[in-house]
């Protein structure tokens, strides 16, 4: 026969003090769990959401990102002219030629990182129909102005509308904010194409994106630019060479598992502490359950529910604690464009599900031997004491 | 003193709770432990008396920009300066891209007087690098990760660079960075340069050696202020410096790092204060047996709280002493690819655990012990627990 939860839960709340702080300490450890599933979750999807279906990024043979990609400007002709390749209404193909450099450039913080800055023609922006100039306008040619993200006004020193920035020789202007629904896009600044190869005295492209006209194409278009030994390109799947980016999060990755790993076993001794207590003060009441004829198992089984009870309780708190830091922007090191990603805390159903099971696990080892001395009382013994 | 083995019978009487406690509590100091070594070991890089000495001086955009190599020349013509030596970040793959560690091509001329004693080798090794254009050197970590022997053929494909570098190596150092590879600009000049079919001429960066310590800021001074109004104005700063600024890149660490570390700590605080309360709650009649027979308030009040602090203090020790043992017999280079040449439990840290541990102590004793301390004898007495 099974003992009724509400047992379980009145000895809960009867000892209210210790259980709410054993709640709160399992908490806490549950709501860094899921801060650094945000975090890294966060940074992934930036990375993930970045690209279209059938779009390919090519750039030198050889290379692994755009900033360290460069090729001679004559071979964008032989591209763009390309089979396979999508036009657009006026029907100029759509293939963007751009070039990327980076700057170092001060944090609103005071500390510098490394910003992308892509220059681009009017064809990057039908080729990524995701990025929108939400205030100011577009950069004319000529003029050295500057298109920044909005994220990057929100981090970094004089990258508001009006402001100027010296870069090189010359000094350039904002004179527009732009979003990226959260892509990759959404960390760069953008200039016209010619501007930016004229300040960095570099007449190259770093990458041409250009559409297929469908998966086939795409295929057909990688394997004939991969091919073709002149022109020593080679064409990525716009999604997968955004993916491989996610390589950057692989430092949070690891000191959040080791934070969770280590936390875990942590909360699992405080929870097998408040068990053990709370198994040594009811003794006479396991007693006289067991005397009412319930089975050694149920014992067990009680015990070890209102361990894991107790434990998603602090779950639940965790859970609660964390979800304030969502959407709360952010930014490290993407160690395949040497420049910095911008990205928000990503609190997802998925991993709240994922804290609570932590903490259910939690309830698990730290309430099993405590269940366990429980349920192998001495009835004689305990009843007499 | 006297009441040292009171003390002891104190903590051990329930000896299960105590170890739990302290186990909880040596498990979450061993991650404060370890976090705090991973910020000092950010913000402190090793520093020896030749890295003190030396300067780097990079493109004032980023250090994706080239430098001309007839800087090298003017820079040494700064006076104040010892030595100057040409680096570029190679950045090429080893059979595999998920081998990564460091390479630098360098202008072999001042290369041992730039690195003094923190490249260290044999002269005999010394003088086959030297002298053979293909020549490449290891740190002796780096080379004990790929089993190389002195005459290994090391392969390494270009990525940022359209050159692949085939090396031999002909000396193992050691110093503070054994993680690193270092081969003959010469030979990567002339790679690129029959790419680029002309000269290519340019260097990433240069690492300078100052005469002294006084000379450092002076000597950035004098080298910024030479090419300020050239094609190519430097950035110049002591090596400490822009190394901490490619950690600044990684993003807001350090605010990542506290505040985990004051989640673990408020964590551990619940589990002792609950601990510590469920026990003295027991005792509540002894206590008031105590002050019957002439105990003063103080005295327990003393009594209590060292017997908290044991337990607090004795669970930090374990934990962060044994953080320092365990991580002083890993091998942190190889684990981070070169990312933590070491990874060194700070006297510091160990300090700063130790005070956690007290602090807790105290906090979590606090309230119990004073209202036990401060409860009338003949309540004590009547208590039930």
């Amino acid at each position: 026969m099974k003992i009724p939860l509400r047992y379980n839960l009145r000895s809960l709340l009867v000892r209210w003090v210790g259980t709410l702080m054993t709640a709160i300490g399992i908490g806490l450890t549950v709501a860094i769990f899921i801060v650094m599933n945000a975090l890294v979750n966060g940074l992934d999807s930036t990375f993930v959401q970045t690209g279209r279906e059938n779009q390919l990024v090519i750039i030198r043979q050889g290379s692994l990102a755009e900033t360290n990609s460069y090729f001679d400007r004559g071979l964008y002709e032989t591209v763009r002219l390309l089979d396979g390749i999508a036009h657009d209404k006026s029907g100029q193909p759509l293939a963007s030629g751009e070039i990327t450099v980076i700057i170092n450039h001060p944090r609103l913080t005071g500390e510098s990182a490394n910003v992308l800055i892509r220059g681009v023609s009017d064809m990057a922006f039908a080729v990524r129909p995701e990025v929108k100039i939400t205030s100011g306008r577009k950069f004319r040619d000529g003029l050295r102005e500057l298109v920044v993200s909005q994220s990057l006004a929100n981090r970094f020193q004089n990258m508001q509308i009006g402001k100027t920035i010296h870069i090189g020789r010359s000094d350039w202007r904002v004179v527009g904010l732009m979003e990226a629904g959260g892509t990759a896009y959404d960390s760069e600044i953008w200039a016209d194409y010619e501007d930016v190869a004229q300040e960095w005295d570099r007449p190259i492209y770093s990458s041409i994106l250009v559409r297929a006209n469908d998966a086939k194409a795409a295929e057909s278009l990688t394997k004939r630019i991969k091919d073709d030994q002149r022109i020593n390109l080679q064409a990525l799947d716009q999604k997968t060479y955004f993916k491989d980016q996610m390589v950057s999060s692989i430092g949070i990755k690891a000191l959040g598992l080791f934070i969770a790993v280590v936390m875990g076993i942590g909360s699992c001794f405080a929870a097998m502490n408040m068990m053990y207590s709370a198994v040594m003060g009811r003794m006479k009441e396991v007693g006289t359950l067991r005397a009412l004829g319930f089975k050694r198992r149920s014992i067990l089984s009680s015990f070890l529910v209102e361990s894991v009870i107790l434990a998603l309780a602090g779950g639940i708190l965790g859970c609660l604690m964390a979800l304030p830091l969502h959407g709360l922007s952010t930014g490290t090191a993407n160690f395949i464009s040497f420049s910095e990603v911008l990205f928000h805390f990503r609190i997802t159903p998925t991993i709240l599900l994922k804290g609570l099971a932590f903490a259910a696990i939690v309830g698990v080892l730290g309430g099993i031997l405590p269940a366990r001395r429980a349920a192998r009382i001495k009835l004689v013994e305990v009843l007499r004491d | 003193m006297k009441f040292l083995p009171f003390l002891l019978r104190n903590v051990f009487r329930n000896r299960r709770r105590t170890v739990l406690t302290v186990t909880s509590i040596a498990v979450s100091l061993f991650l404060v432990a370890t976090l705090l070594t991973v910020l000092s070991e950010l913000n402190e890089p090793p520093s020896t008396p030749d890295s003190a000495l030396r300067l780097i001086s990079r493109h004032k955009v980023s250090l994706a920009n080239i430098l001309p190599k007839a800087h090298q020349a003017k820079i040494r013509s700064v006076p104040g300066v010892k030595g100057v030596c040409g680096s570029m970040w190679y950045g090429g793959v080893y059979k595999d891209p998920s081998n990564f560690f460091a390479q630098f091509a360098l202008t072999t001329d001042d290369m041992m007087e730039v690195y003094g004693n923190d490249v260290v080798m044999s002269e005999a090794e010394k003088q086959a690098f030297l002298k053979e254009r293909t020549a490449c050197v290891a740190g002796r970590k780096l080379a004990k990760r790929f089993n190389w022997k002195l005459g290994e053929k090391i392969f390494l494909k270009g990525t940022v660079f359209p050159f692949n570098a085939e090396l031999t190596l002909r000396g193992i150092y050691e110093g503070p960075d054994e993680s690193s590879l270092f081969f003959h600009w010469e030979y990567f000049n002339e790679g690129m340069s029959k790419e680029f079919g002309g000269t290519a001429d340019f260097c990433g960066f240069y690492v300078i050696k100052a005469e002294s310590a006084e000379a450092v800021p002076i000597v950035a001074e004098k080298i910024d202020a030479l090419f300020r109004n050239t094609t190519a104005p430097t950035k110049t700063e002591s090596e400490k410096s822009f190394i901490l600024g490619f950690i600044s890149m990684l993003g807001n660490v350090q605010l990542l790092i506290t505040s985990i570390c004051s989640g673990v700590i408020f964590a551990i605080v619940l589990v002792a204060a609950n601990t510590i309360a469920m026990s003295i709650r027991e005792r509540t009649r002894e206590i008031g047996i105590l002050k019957a027979l002439g105990f003063r308030r103080s005295q327990i009040l003393f009594l209590l709280l060292s017997e908290a602090i044991f337990i607090t203090l004795g669970g930090s020790l374990i934990g962060s002493w044994g953080a320092r043992l365990l991580y002083s017999s890993i091998d942190f280079s190889a684990v981070t690819a070169g990312f933590f040449q070491r990874f060194y439990v700070t006297p510091e840290t160990l300090t700063l655990c130790a005070l956690i541990g007290l602090g807790v102590g105290v906090v979590s004793a606090g309230v119990p012990a004073w209202q036990a301390s401060r409860r009338p004898v003949v309540d004590a007495l009547r208590r039930v627990v």
